[in-house]
């Protein structure tokens, strides 16, 4: 197992789709937080959620693990890749710990990046910043929304073969099926995948887009849902990469 | 050798896409030491048997094994067999060393595997470029460094002269006689049957999905009935009388040869001899490869 994941993580950097991709995620993080922290007056109680939650690696991470599976049929390379792994849920457990394994570093780079952005703007500002402890703690549940949408990205690119139908239909889902379920039936909507990383982050309800005053879960419970949302789209791509031919 | 512990043993391997019967009920193996031309009309099953040896594509029934095991249950498998496919593809925005390098990481072999399957098949100085540069026999080359990967006991390639120009394929010739040189089982798909012909030990030949001949390409050649033997004599009618009395078969052609079916010359001559008739020609016939496969296959379908 651990040769496959370090032959996938290989894949991820030896393309410029994700250095890339990466690299796009980096600046508009940071780019958020100069201009939050630049723009605005966050309180002592705004300030974390304001200026600190603006790591977008889980939206990167979660396109690139799409166009991570999906590239393996795009580009016909899935052939190559199960010659070298015959066992393809192994093949596909490597890649979505890869992925994870991805959005954790990627986070934590963006996240750093961000906090020493944001603490030298405020302070420069003479506004309120946050806590060391909150701030590490932001960091990890940043990371940790970035681990899940990275592999939750593996799982829903599994389903579907075509990149671009898949691409469009994450974000499709991400942005407005699942923000209209959240304003309409908050109390359903709180649990989709892509609603639940929110509650993960930290992130509160009014910012979630949240409906009808319903609460969020508690972050454990959300990152339980979302292990759960993993374990289904992983369970359905494995079923129908062990049935596919490649033919 | 047990038959099923061969190093390639296909036994009874069929599969149908929907009402479209793509293999049937089909048998053969390859031996160690030997280059085996897996022969057949475009659409005869070809593909797809080498696809469902290597597990990529699902069997129906039957079995497909590499010394008793099937792909999937080989422990390292990239080290047991090599494979090159017809579609070969490439990440193109990847380089060809770091096509092998994720490949080698995979499989588990040492990272100086690289450069040495590089430099044996001419790819050193364009290693780093990315593959969406290369040539189609540039494709074809990294395909088979990549196969080769694993130093494997068995090669397994599918129409690997396309893309090649003629040095590509000579190299690729002279690669897979080494292979079987060197104690290997290599089976190799083609269309360009001239080419197998110089290349090969045994064939096997299919149309439709089934198996039509099998075995060393001398006995396929021969044809079902063994050696035919074409004779001109002084006496056609008497010589021909005193074959059939042999046992043999006889037919008289229009440009008056006698074409004995299932012998050897040497055994014609003796039987002339014997009844003294005097020859002016006698000579052993051997069907071209192309002839062979047009006749097993049902020619042009």
């Amino acid at each position: 197992m651990s040769a496959l994941l370090r032959a996938e993580l290989i894949k991820l950097r030896t393309t410029r789709t994700f250095l890339a991709l990466a690299g796009v995620a980096v600046g508009t993080s940071l780019l958020l937080a100069l201009l939050v922290s630049l723009l605005t007056q966050p309180t002592e109680d705004s300030v974390l959620n304001d200026v600190f939650t603006s790591d977008t690696s889980g939206l990167f991470i979660l396109i690139l693990a799409v166009v991570g599976i999906t590239g393996e049929w795009r580009h016909r390379t899935i052939t190559s890749s199960l010659l070298a792994a015959p066992d393809r849920l192994r093949f596909l457990a490597a890649k979505t710990v890869a992925f994870a394994a991805a959005g954790l570093a990627l986070s934590l780079l963006i996240s750093v990046a961000v906090a020493i952005t944001g603490i030298v703007v405020l302070s420069a500002r003479d506004l309120p910043t946050p806590e060391l402890g909150e701030l590490v703690e932001q960091i990890g549940r940043n990371a940790i929304v970035a681990m899940l949408l990275g592999a939750l990205g593996v799982g829903l690119g599994a389903l579907v073969r075509n990149q671009v139908v898949a691409i469009v239909g994450v974000l499709v889902i991400a942005l407005i099926v699942e923000p209209t379920v959240l304003a309409l039936k908050p109390e359903v909507g709180r649990w989709g995948p892509f609603t639940l990383p929110n509650a993960v982050a930290g992130i509160p309800e009014e910012d979630a887009g949240f409906g009808g005053g319903v609460e969020s879960p508690a972050a454990g419970v959300a990152a339980v849902a979302m292990l759960a949302w993993i374990g289904a789209f992983y369970a359905a791509g494995a079923t129908l990469l062990r049935r596919r031919d490649l033919d | 050798m047990d038959a099923a512990d061969a190093p390639i043993h296909i036994e009874g391997l069929s599969k149908s896409f929907g009402a479209v019967q793509a293999v049937s009920d089909l048998s053969f193996q390859v031996d160690p030491g030997r280059v085996t031309g897996f022969l057949g009309p475009n659409g005869a099953g070809k593909s797809t048997t080498l696809r469902m040896l290597l597990g990529l594509v699902l069997k129906d029934s039957g079995e497909a094994s590499f010394g008793g095991r099937s792909y999937e249950q080989l422990p390292h498998p990239s080290s047991q067999v090599g494979a090159v496919l017809e579609d070969a593809s490439f990440h193109p925005g990847r380089s060809g060393r770091n096509h092998l390098r994720i490949l080698a990481t995979a499989g588990e072999h040492p990272s100086g595997r690289v450069d040495e399957v590089l430099e044996q098949v001419g790819l050193t100085d364009a290693a780093d470029r990315r593959v969406k540069g290369y040539s189609m026999g540039m494709r074809q080359r990294l395909a088979i460094a990549a196969a080769l990967l694993g130093d494997p006991e068995v090669l397994i390639l599918d129409e690997p002269a396309n893309g090649l120009d003629p040095p590509g394929i000579r190299w690729m010739r002279d690669l897979l006689r080494a292979q079987a040189g060197r104690g290997r089982a290599v089976l190799v798909s083609s269309h360009l049957l001239s080419e197998v012909a110089q290349s090969v030990d045994d064939v096997v030949i299919i149309a439709h999905g089934r198996l039509r001949a099998s075995g060393p390409l001398e006995e396929v050649l021969g044809g079902s009935g063994g050696a035919v033997t074409r004779v001109r004599s002084a006496d056609d009618q008497r010589l021909a009388a005193a074959l059939r009395e042999a046992g043999m078969t006889v037919d008289l052609q229009a440009s008056g040869a006698l074409i004995a079916r299932g012998t050897a010359p040497a055994v014609v001559g003796e039987v002339a001899a014997a009844h003294g008739v005097a020859l002016i020609e006698l000579v052993g016939v051997s069907r071209s490869l192309e002839d062979a496969f047009f006749e097993l296959t049902g020619g042009g379908e």
